[in-house]
């Protein structure tokens, strides 16, 4: 047992620590943004991904044939943690869902015409498979692909694609069998997310990022853009969503939170008082601080999960994510509460208590218990497959 | 990064499962709640002599001189039985105190009985009405030349009547002192009282009892410090019991609602149900880990001054916390004695209750974290 980075993975981390403190650039890492949504796309980020690939820090476990390193996905979880410490963009979709996915189940086309621009970061994805009918239950998904002459014509409608409003290329699923079973009737495609037949309407929500809804008017795609093979898109789908909370949901933000508000309670006073000497503040404090320890020893957990190869580690991912996204928008709970009334000064204002940061991310923490897969999902899956109970539900 | 165990590990842990299937099923745990000793002799004497006994204790004093990983394995095993056993008063906290302070003569002369499984020895430590922290000892020590004069009262003494020796912590005018107190002695009294699980505890008054400076452990006044240091590691093993009953009550669970049946399905196929053990499972495992890596720093000789409270606090939370909610999936039967869950929910809440209970340990955290 041994709860260190061996001495190759600490070297790493110290090297991308350093890397990332030569290459402090205010704009892309703005510490007061939340980072479990970093979404703004601009050409700073851009350019910030594109250093990035140069390191060759992007698809570093991917195989070595299609330009990784081969390398255990640790070293992914040790480079995303450092880029959210410090606030910056995260490796990101591309890496992950889609490259792995088409690393796994791709043509020789799609390979060769996506995996090289994912590695030098020259593309953006959305990812589809959400739907007004189709939230947690993906299997539910109604856009239609119909077969025609040398492709498929997609009519329909997709919610929440985060990413949408910049993305370059759109990963989407659809049914292309409505008469066999819900699970067996999808697949994906890749589609340019400028595609004619595709409307993007924006939809603000109660955090900072936006996300939308995308509409689907005759949008051809060629065969070639069939990922996989025809029906079996809900299996890549389930498959690519416990790659994908590996990615998405780093430990980094919690451990922050729960530094800030720790940071902001040892100095904050009330009636002339010190608030940490209030039983109930110290209280929250001690309990947020040992469940941060928890949500640590998870993220261990499922980090070794992954190692030890194999198959994805859809338990350990689940745990962790159920956890920590709950205990994450407890933090932020519990940090208004201890703030008080002024608490609901929104972020940015002058006189919002630590910069108004438990305010602004309190509204973006429900998006964390939802997004990538419910609690419940989460829930449903440990049920399912940790403790082996009955499907009824 | 690697959370595997090493395969010595696994065979300790192997081993102390096989050996608690056979020498402490649960008609055992019944029949020892309420009993005045409180332990099956058989099983300490298998316990003894299969190593589990001194399993911290060094191989000098003929003990097995593992660590505090080995140890916390072997209490997850004790705590997925409800095993009934002296071994943390005695192998944990009264050898531990021994090996932090004791003189070389008390050493020798304790050390290898209790390895052996031939001397008890427990804390003489809560008062009532007092709390856990170094104020809450008040029992008199007064010192008259060559001997102290004790006077006072303690409570939640564990298997007093089997020990050879008690610890007591009395206040002298140096502060607070370990003093290892004959049980049998003139003036002292013990009086069985019945716990919530059930484990042997005792009442002691101590009336002008005379002991000899000699049976002071460590130097005068400071008692204190010896015992929160072994009992901070201690926790850790408290937390790992902690783990391994909730983990046990929730797998008994896990299986009855894969086949009990209501309004024609199984209980499990209830997502509100399914939810519960959802949440417990990630619990557990969550705890475990932390458990894991408070007993890995332990083991590496890294402080477990943060690691411990919060591996008590968060473990003995779950233990409440799961076996109320499998009480909840198996129901009516739940509150009947018949049935195992209320001995794991008895204990769970006793457990959280004992040796830095939930607003102790929250306080030991926070100033951990916020008075510095």
């Amino acid at each position: 047992m041994d709860f260190d980075f061996s001495p190759e993975e600490q070297k790493f981390a110290d090297e991308v620590e350093q890397w990332l403190t030569e290459n402090h650039d205010p704009v892309v890492m703005d510490p007061t943004r939340e980072n479990f949504t970093q979404l703004a796309d601009t050409p700073e980020r851009r350019d910030f991904m594109k250093k990035l690939a140069k390191q060759g820090w992007l698809g570093m476990s991917w195989p070595k044939e299609y330009g990784g390193q081969e390398i255990e996905g640790v070293y992914e979880f040790i480079l995303n943690e450092a880029l959210s410490r410090h606030a910056a963009p995260q490796i990101g979709k591309g890496v992950g869902i889609i490259g792995k996915t088409l690393i796994r189940h791709g043509s020789d086309f799609l390979k060769a015409e996506f995996l090289p621009k994912i590695l030098s970061a020259e593309v953006e994805f959305a990812v589809g498979y959400s739907e007004p009918e189709a939230g947690s239950d993906a299997a539910n998904m109604q856009l239609k692909a119909d077969k025609v002459d040398g492709g498929w014509n997609l009519n329909g409608q997709k919610m929440w694609t985060t990413s949408a409003h910049f993305a370059d290329w759109y990963w989407v699923g659809a049914r292309t069998d409505p008469d066999k079973p819900k699970h067996d009737g999808l697949s994906l495609f890749l589609i340019p997310m400028d595609h004619a037949g595709l409307e993007i309407q924006s939809l603000p929500t109660i955090g900072k990022d936006t996300t939308n809804q995308v509409f689907f008017t005759d949008v051809f795609v060629p065969d070639e853009y069939l990922v996989g093979k025809r029906g079996q898109g809900f299996q890549m789908i389930a498959e690519a969503l416990d790659l994908e909370r590996f990615t998405m949901f780093t430990l980094s933000p919690i451990s922050e939170r729960t530094r800030v508000l720790v940071d902001w309670a040892k100095t904050a006073t009330r009636d002339d008082k010190p608030i940490r000497e209030n039983p109930d503040t110290r209280r929250l404090i001690a309990n947020i601080v040992t469940d941060t320890a928890v949500a640590k020893a998870l993220s261990t957990r499922f980090v070794c999960a992954a190692k030890a190869g194999g198959k994805p580690p859809s338990i350990q991912s689940s745990q962790y994510k159920l956890f920590t996204t709950t205990l994450s928008q407890r933090v932020c709970d519990e940090a208004l509460d201890i703030t008080g009334a002024a608490g609901t000064i929104r972020e940015g204002q002058d006189e919002a208590p630590i910069r108004g940061r438990f305010e602004g991310a309190y509204r973006a923490t429900m998006n964390e218990t939802v997004g990538g897969g419910s609690s419940e999902i989460q829930k449903n899956i440990i049920a399912r497959r940790h403790l082996g109970l009955p499907k009824n539900f | 990064m690697d959370l595997e165990l090493s395969e010595e590990q696994q065979m300790i842990k192997d081993m102390t499962r096989a050996l608690l299937g056979e020498h402490c099923p649960i008609e055992v745990v019944r029949e020892m709640e309420d009993d005045p000793k409180g332990y099956p002799a058989g099983l300490w004497k298998q316990m003894a002599e299969a190593g589990l006994v001194g399993v911290l204790i060094p191989e000098s004093h003929g003990g097995g001189g593992l660590g505090l990983l080995e140890a916390a394995l072997v209490y997850e095993e004790l705590g997925r039985a409800m095993a009934p056993t002296p071994h943390f008063v005695s192998a944990v906290l009264s050898a531990g105190m021994l090996l932090e302070a004791g003189s070389e003569a008390q050493q020798e002369a304790w050390l290898p009985k209790i390895v052996a499984g031939d001397a008890i020895l427990t804390p003489a430590w809560l008062e009532p009405d007092r709390g856990f922290g170094p104020e809450g000892v008040a029992l008199a020590a007064k010192r008259e030349g060559d001997e102290y004069l004790l006077s006072g009262v303690k409570r939640h003494v564990n298997y007093a009547s089997s020990a050879e020796r008690l610890i007591v912590l009395a206040r002298s005018d140096d502060g607070v002192e370990l003093l290892l107190v004959d049980p049998s002695g003139d003036g002292v009294e013990l009086k069985q009282i019945r716990s919530q699980s059930g484990e042997a505890h005792y009442r002691v008054e101590l009336r002008d009892v005379r002991v000899p400076v000699s049976a002071r452990i460590g130097a005068a006044g400071s008692g204190w410090e010896t015992f929160a240091k072994v009992l901070q590691d201690g926790l850790v093993l408290q937390a790992a019991q902690a783990i391994g009953g909730a983990d046990r009550c929730l797998e008994n669970t896990v299986e009855y609602a894969k086949v009990r049946k209501q309004f024609d399905k199984p209980l499990g196929a209830f997502q509100a149900l399914a939810h519960y053990m959802a949440d417990a499972s990630t619990q557990i495992e969550g705890g475990r880990v932390l458990v894991h890596e408070a007993a890995w720093n332990g083991a590496l000789g890294r402080s477990t001054a943060r690691f411990a409270p919060m591996a008590k606090l968060f473990a003995c939370n779950t233990y409440q916390d799961v076996t109320r909610v499998c009480a909840q999936i198996w129901g009516g039967v739940a509150f009947t004695i018949e049935y195992d869950t209320q001995m794991y929910f008895r204990r769970a809440k006793e457990m959280q209750l004992s040796w830095w209970d939930t607003p102790y340990l929250e306080e030991l955290v926070a100033a951990d974290v916020l008075d510095q």
